[in-house]
């Protein structure tokens, strides 16, 4: 009587629920024992993020403001990821659609508040599509991998609004060195100071997941990112489907963008973007490319960006918070493999 | 059928090169293989014959050491033996040359004979080892280019490179996993004289087919294997076809003529519904692949296309089919010309196709059964409805395929990819038989099948012809072509070599046609 693993080729979702709450807990165990042994105490800090997170409207309210850019970034990348392609460039279209919404909003003056918020809408969802044109085009028609393109357009972005945020734009009249002046439109609250983008951001997810299950133009996006031969065995037009995917991904990641200006800083200023793209692909990752699964990933990395803010200043240095932060990512990846598999017994003498 | 020389080499008191006692593997749900018995001697051919999942590539991998058995021993040379890894079997002086060749395609000969070999030289130019491979060539005598690349050769060539590959290392069991379904009668024959040599210096070879009549050629012995176990074995003198077929599934079949019909069709008096007029087209390397291709193909017929694999079957199916741009010629559907004929446009118009590799282009292996089966009817109604989809709608129109196709689907949200070979290929064939309301291209339906799907799969095609659809059947199973055909083309670098009419045409002089000789060439030569 021995017994053996034995891996799966799908996961009982059941059990993929389960491992992923196995690993988190696991990973904070970790967490724990070795900050003890750094002296902190760690069941009180614990006591505390939860106390502060979750313990008063201002804790759920910086969720709030947390989870509604991870939604738009993770969903941006998860779209792609449903065709076949890795958008690692959702910092950089995050940043231009700051930048065009920006430049809207403190170019137009007087115009009305309603009219004003969609036209920021579009002009978030323009910068982010313009970023991502280029590495569109070359992928759809010269095959060059996109990977590469929408990282490196991450730096491009980057230096842009740093540029733009201390030279030209930079407010002049406050003190802030390096920040452009507030724009003129503020996207209303919804609850708290939790903006409308929340609840946009869920919609869109929503969106974006009827769009991919109830549509003819979703079943293809699915078929052709599971196997684009088969896709053009069946032909789809798998070309178009790439371009619509990856400028749709870019004009999200924009939008998120510029909900962060009109929302929450209300100024563009350099890292206005807080890593929200590159989170974004924790997010889809976590999520496994599912537009819905999206959000419950997105809260759980705000919850971890959250509980991050709060540690530090119970004096744990930024270094520990991403490292609990990575811990607690590699726990999740071992325990969606660890899903696979199961324990069979196999006898020496099988019947 | 019994070798003189088995008998003097691999006489009492010498143990087996190889004993296999009580093997047992398990997948998820599936017995691979239990209690299975193999024994093997020097100087013999041992045929290993089965269905498709009847184990034989398990014990194989088992025997190479790619998996390690669940239980059971192998014993070489009297020797207990564990392979922890393939190189500890070549080590041992096990070497296996798979179905798909396992060569580096831009790399030459030479170069890849050395890959990964512990006694290539550290420092060696070209030609040192170019003549090292033709001294190890002349020594086991196949001939093979030292300087030629990969993908300059011949499918035949390809598999000598291969066995070349495994001999250097000084094997003394090869094991070919069906080694004839890539090559040509005639190479086919060359491959028998070679084994059959290394046979003679006290070597033994594992010989692992479906095809009853090579078997019974090449082989001394011959062990069954059924659903993992181990039914027989026999020496090869002893059998006949019919005999091991009914080991094999179990059962009589009847390899029965499937052109007797109950309908009295006359296809030459119907307008053909398919025409291609001196097409030429080119391969996804940009290399000339068809020309000057013309067939035409009547509602009620079937037309087999004989050929070995890789001389524009694939390109040809595609062609018909739509999939592949044409850059000379005319198709014509009902006698109309097709300008841009596109792949959606010919499904629309009733053209079927079963590609050649189902899990690379006829489906996609991560999505559920349901999104498999409705790729061909997702933009009709009830399934569309406008823009939308709707997934009630295609779960229905999924289980009513996988009914049809008599596959038992457990869940219809699982992968695709969790069914077995046989039943994703009769789900890709009920679903293209749904849409072939005029013409069905079938490239290679039975490749990798076993008898029983086979079977099926033939019944299939019988019964579309009987409803007035034109089947144009791509095979390099010559018996299962002249079984079906009514009519047979034979491919050969892209060109039609002859056509002829399967009542009429005779075994060997398509086997000559296959091979790009023309009878005439032939008896000149």
């Amino acid at each position: 009587m021995s017994y053996r693993l034995q891996r799966l080729p799908s996961a009982h979702p059941g059990i993929a629920v389960l491992a992923r709450l196995v690993a988190i807990v696991l990973a904070l165990v970790i967490a724990g024992i070795a900050l003890a042994f750094t002296g902190a105490r760690p069941l009180a800090l614990g006591v505390q993020v939860i106390s502060s997170t979750f313990g008063s409207s201002f804790g759920l309210e910086d969720l709030g403001l947390l989870v509604t850019p991870l939604i738009f970034t993770g969903l941006a990348v998860a779209l792609t990821q449903r065709i076949g392609i890795w958008n690692i460039g959702a910092e950089g279209q995050f940043y231009l659609g700051a930048f065009f919404a920006t430049w809207l909003g403190t170019s137009i003056a007087g115009a009305p508040l309603p009219l004003m918020l969609v036209a920021l809408f579009l002009a978030g969802a323009l910068g982010g599509a313009l970023w991502i044109l280029i590495p569109t085009l070359a992928r759809a028609y010269a095959d060059v991998n996109e990977l590469i393109t929408t990282l490196l357009l991450n730096f491009v972005a980057t230096l842009l609004v740093y540029y733009v945020s201390t030279g030209p734009w930079r407010d002049a009249k406050s003190n802030m060195l390096a920040s452009t002046a507030r724009i003129r439109y503020e996207v209303p609250e919804f609850w708290g100071i939790v903006h409308w983008g929340f609840p946009v951001a869920v919609l869109m997810a929503l969106g974006v997941a009827a769009l991919l299950a109830y549509t003819r133009w979703g079943y293809e996006v699915r078929i052709a990112g599971a196997n684009p031969q088969a896709a053009r065995y069946a032909g789809m037009p798998v070309r178009r489907r790439i371009i619509v995917v990856m400028l749709l991904s870019g004009a999200i990641a924009g939008v998120a963008g510029m909900f962060e200006v009109a929302g929450t800083v209300h100024r563009l200023q350099g890292g206005i973007s807080n890593n929200f793209g590159y989170l974004g692909i924790m997010v889809a990752v976590l999520a496994r490319g599912s537009a819905l699964a999206v959000i419950p990933a997105a809260a759980m990395m705000a919850v971890i960006l959250n509980a991050g803010i709060i540690l530090q200043t119970q004096g744990i240095t930024t270094s520990t918070v991403l490292a609990i932060t990575g811990l607690v990512l590699f726990f999740t990846a071992i325990g969606d493999e660890a899903a696979h598999y199961r324990l069979v017994r196999t006898g020496a003498q099988p019947a | 059928m019994t070798q003189t020389g088995e008998t003097a080499i691999g006489g009492a008191g010498t143990p087996p090169i190889v004993l296999m006692r009580g093997i047992a593997k398990y997948f998820p749900g599936v017995v691979a293989n239990e209690g299975v018995d193999l024994e093997v001697k020097r100087g013999e051919i041992h045929a290993l014959l089965g269905e498709n999942g009847a184990g034989k590539s398990t014990l194989m991998n088992i025997l190479t050491g790619i998996y390690q058995p669940d239980a059971g021993e192998i014993v070489i040379d009297g020797y207990d033996a564990h392979f922890a890894s393939p190189v500890a079997a070549i080590a041992a002086g096990i070497g296996m040359v798979h179905q798909h060749f396992k060569l580096v395609q831009a790399f030459t000969v030479a170069e890849n004979i050395h890959l990964g070999w512990s006694q290539t030289p550290r420092f060696a130019s070209a030609r040192a080892l170019e003549a090292r491979t033709k001294a190890l060539a002349e020594r086991f005598n196949l001939d093979v280019d030292p300087a030629k690349r990969i993908f300059e050769l011949s499918a035949g060539e390809q598999q000598r490179v291969e066995i070349l590959r495994v001999l250097a290392r000084e094997a003394r069991l090869l094991i070919l996993d069906e080694p004839t379904a890539v090559l040509t009668p005639a190479e086919a024959r060359e491959l028998f004289k070679a084994l059959r040599r290394f046979r003679e210096a006290g070597n033994a070879v594992i010989f692992i087919s479906h095809k009853l009549d090579e078997v019974l050629e090449i082989s001394d012995r011959i062990t069954v294997l059924r659903a993992g176990r181990k039914v027989a074995t026999h020496e090869a003198a002893a059998c006949d076809p019919a005999m091991l077929a009914r080991l094999m599934v179990g059962r009589d079949i009847v390899l029965g003529d499937y052109r007797k019909r109950d309908v009295t069709a006359a296809p030459s008096a119907v307008p053909p519904v398919l025409e291609l007029d001196r097409v030429a087209a080119k391969d996804d390397r940009g290399l000339p692949a068809l020309a000057e291709v013309s067939l035409t193909l009547r509602p009620g017929e079937i037309l087999g296309i004989a050929g070995v694999a890789g001389n524009g079957q694939r390109e040809l199916s595609q062609v018909l089919t739509g999939l592949r741009p044409i850059t000379a010629g005319a198709i014509r559907i009902d006698g109309k010309t097709v300008d841009k004929p596109d792949a959606s446009e010919c499904a629309a118009r009733g053209i079927g196709h079963i590609p050649d590799d189902r899990l690379r282009s006829g489906l996609a292996p991560s999505l559920s059964v349901t999104d498999n089966a409705v790729i061909r009817e997702y933009k009709a109604a009830p399934l569309a409805a406008g823009p939308l989809y709707r997934p009630g709608a295609a779960g229905g129109l999924a289980r009513e395929i996988a009914a049809a196709a008599e596959v038992a689907v457990p869940d219809f949200a699982m992968p695709v990819r969790n069914l077995s070979g046989g039943n994703q290929q009769r789900l890709v064939a009920r679903r293209e038989m749904r849409i072939a309301q005029k013409v069905l291209v079938a490239a290679y339906p039975s490749r990798g099948l076993d008898v029983g799907a086979i079977n099926t799969m033939l019944r299939y095609f019988v019964e579309l012809r009987d409803a007035g659809v034109a089947v144009v059947l791509i095979s390099e199973e010559l018996e299962e072509l002249l079984n079906l055909s009514d009519r047979i083309a034979v491919l050969y670098e892209g060109r039609i070599m002859g056509v002829f009419d399967a009542a009429a045409a005779d075994f060997e002089t398509i086997g000559l046609l296959m091979g790009g000789r023309t009878a005439a060439r032939e008896a000149a030569a």
